[in-house]
């Protein structure tokens, strides 16, 4: 019996399961396919830039945190290291050490709660039980290191607010001793389990040839055959002190290479050995870093001044280009701050060309594999 | 071939960043060169407002993965009834990139069928990324007023 | 012995308050701590407690932080698909005052202006012993009766209406009607 065609309208979120956050899509259906899509956002929108021009340069350090929710400490640094920047500041080396654990915690944190996200989102949901519960691990960390569990306001400018404990080494080894030992577990639920190959390879396939043009980064770049990280090209904190390589698409380790790259399968996999390198890294940062100050002696906060200019710093976040854009005039508070969030390309251009000709059931998949977070979409 | 090589008038800012000062007409030219030569991440469009001298601050951002540089091309264009015409043939971005900046600081770019609500929603007041918006007066204004409400 | 109308009210509420179902509506960033709420760590099964995708099965309403107007359509539009009796908790200092964004111009400050809360969890971000003690101060107060923001919804309907309407249209004059279309 041939199915009846007939042209639906979907909105799939803001309440909605599947839907990555508070932002929703409005999908046109015909029978199982979908047509068209187009991204709707806004609901989160605090008009963050707005409020930075109103406060000056340290008060911002607490607002740029809230940007993105599960790694809010990737904005943290990129907002000092702009303002470092300006100010032509060279911060200690302990404290470049130190920004690079936390930011590689925040990584192996979101990336937990992404493939866990992934997975749950094909039925697979013990594995998002088990990432949010291993998450909590690293939390615990956190909140010995910098007095809390989500918003840390940790990294600012001039390096971190105060050196670690004396015992962050033990905790944090335990933490990732133990994280070692669950990946194969991950491993065995996820990328080797024969419903999530199915489900998952070839399906919301990025074009190679246009992946870079799209302003596809991060991840999701890297899924698509690109070896490019700006750790790597740009390296900021201690990254160009460490020794780890990038994983990239065909060379997955020891995953198999099942598909032609850049779809769900792929993706999933890269953020598994990014997590798996994230822990190399923090081992050798923890074994390297040295003695000595972790924040520049400043000025008075009140008092700043930054000198006027253009400045553009980029992080490699979790989910891709994190860049802030930040223009002085030379006064006690900024005039412009810009933040470039990854999903902005990923959640709304590439989301709405690759959704053409995607299976309903899979498109949920699709958007949280790119993984999209609304609130630096819409700041 | 590097920015500084096809356009010396760029001036480096420090290492890896360069910026181009140039007029609205030259902007598809140049973007479209730098796009041919390597800078092949357009990475983002951000406007600021410099309202004392009555400008918009169009400032278009690219990187390249080959030299690891990254340009700002930047362009001035009038507060008021001015307006720039739309580049989302070059890359995709740049559409959603110029839909939030017709929201946020009412400038037109003709040739984006897009333009519209984006973000906010029945919003009625002048664009609020403007630096003449007063964000606190408006919600002393506005949300402070709002009566609570009584119970009997 | 028999039981009258009261009683008879005792036992239903009693038997309620462990069966509360939550709206699986992520408004604002404490979202984030939701999720090891649900799970294994701090597990609020144990109170019976349960996300529920359609706002038609639930009775707790979790306001997780600042609502954008744009938002707070579709929270009005969810809090009126659900069922009486519902309980809205206020998660977060955002919808108390406003939190760090009092200068927003898209956020709004009070939640209680515009639908009833019943209780409310201060910080940012509230930690998730503090949700769970939420949870059981509201179990408490529907235990005796005082969790009655969805009556107060009823009785001052004109009034958290006009407060809607003021902030949807961003002016404190207009009172026009709200567009019924969502997902706009």
């Amino acid at each position: 019996m041939k199915p009846i065609e007939k042209e639906y309208e979907l909105f799939i979120g803001p309440n909605h399961p599947g839907a990555t956050g508070n932002m929703s899509y409005h999908i046109w259906v015909e029978g199982d396919k979908v047509k068209k899509a187009e991204t709707r956002v806004g609901y989160l929108h605090r008009g963050f830039e707005k409020l930075m021009e109103k406060r000056i340069w340290m008060q911002n350090v607490p607002l740029v945190c809230r940007i993105c929710v599960p790694e809010p400490d990737v904005n943290e640094a990129s907002y000092s290291m702009a303002v470092e920047d300006l100010m032509g500041w060279e911060i200690p080396e302990r404290a470049k050490y130190i920004r690079t654990i936390i930011l590689e915690m925040a990584r192996i944190s979101a990336h937990l709660l992404t493939v866990g996200g992934i997975a749950a989102s094909l039925g697979i949901y013990t594995a998002a039980q088990w990432g949010v519960g291993d998450r909590d691990y690293l939390l615990d960390v956190f909140e010995q290191i910098t007095g809390a569990r989500v918003y840390h306001i940790y990294i600012w400018p001039g390096g971190v607010r105060w050196d670690v404990p004396k015992n962050t080494k033990e905790l944090l080894t335990k933490v990732l001793d133990y994280l070692e030992k669950r990946m194969p577990l991950y491993e065995d639920l996820i990328i080797k389990n024969k419903v999530f190959i199915r489900r998952a390879a070839d399906v919301g396939v990025i074009p190679k040839d246009k992946a870079i043009e799209w302003g596809v980064t991060g991840p999701n770049l890297r899924a698509a055959g690109y070896q490019l990280d700006f750790r790597k090209l740009e390296p900021y904190a201690a990254y160009d002190k460490i020794d780890f390589e990038v994983p990239y698409y065909p060379k997955l380790g020891e995953y198999e290479v099942l598909s032609d790259g850049s779809d769900i399968y792929t993706r999933t996999a890269i953020r598994m050995l990014e997590m798996q390198q994230s822990i190399n890294i923090i081992r050798q940062a923890l074994k390297d870093m040295p003695e000595g100050d972790v924040l520049l002696k400043h000025p008075q906060w009140f008092a700043w001044k930054v000198p006027a200019g253009y400045s553009y710093v980029r992080v490699e976040s979790s989910k891709g280009e994190f860049g802030y854009f930040v223009v002085s005039d030379g006064g006690k508070k900024p005039v412009r701050v810009h933040v470039r969030g990854p999903s902005y390309t990923h959640g709304i251009n590439v989301m709405e060309t690759i959704a053409k000709g995607l299976n309903v059931a899979d498109f949920a998949p699709t958007a949280i594999s790119l993984d999209v977070c609304p609130p630096d979409i819409e700041r | 071939m590097m920015a500084k090589e096809l356009f010396p008038e760029a001036q480096e800012l420090r290492k890896g960043r360069i910026r181009i000062e140039t007029i609205k007409d030259k902007v598809t030219e140049i973007i479209k060169k730098l796009k041919e030569n390597g800078y092949g991440h357009f990475v983002m469009l951000s406007c600021v407002d410099w309202i004392k001298e009555g400008k918009f601050e169009l400032v278009y951002q690219m990187w390249s993965y080959e030299y690891r540089e990254h340009v700002m091309i930047s362009i001035k264009i009038a507060r008021e009834g001015d307006s720039m015409v739309t580049l989302r043939d070059l890359f995709p971005q740049i559409e959603t990139y110029e839909r939030e900046i017709h929201e946020m600081f009412g400038v037109n770019f003709v040739g984006n069928p897009r333009l519209g609500e984006f973000i906010l929603e029945g919003w009625p007041h002048m664009p609020p990324m403007r630096k003449d918006f007063d964000t606190e007066k408006f919600v002393k204004e506005l949300y402070y007023k709002i009566p609570e409400v009584k119970e009997e | 012995m028999t039981l009258n109308h009261d009683d008879w009210g005792k036992v239903a509420r009693m038997m309620s308050k462990r069966s509360l179902w939550m709206v699986h509506f992520c408004t604002g960033c404490g979202a984030m701590e939701m999720p090891p709420v649900m799970t294994s760590r701090y597990d609020m099964e144990r109170f019976g407690m349960h996300a529920m995708a359609t706002p038609r099965q639930a009775d707790v309403f979790l306001v997780t932080g600042y609502l954008a107007v744009k938002t707070l359509k579709r929270v009005v539009q969810v809090y009126e698909q659900m069922r009486d009796p519902k309980y809205v908790i206020g998660f977060g200092s955002c919808t108390i005052n406003g939190g760090m964004y009092w200068d927003s111009y898209n956020t709004i400050k009070d939640l209680s202006k515009y639908i009833p809360v019943d209780v409310y969890i201060a910080g940012c971000m509230p930690r998730p012993e503090a949700i769970i003690d939420s949870f059981l101060k509201l179990m408490d107060m529907i235990d005796k009766g005082e969790a009655i923001g969805w009556k107060k919804y009823h009785k001052y309907y004109d009034q958290y209406k006009k407060n809607q309407r003021m902030a949807y249209a961003y002016r404190l004059d207009e009172v026009e009607d709200i567009k019924e279309d969502d997902a706009k």
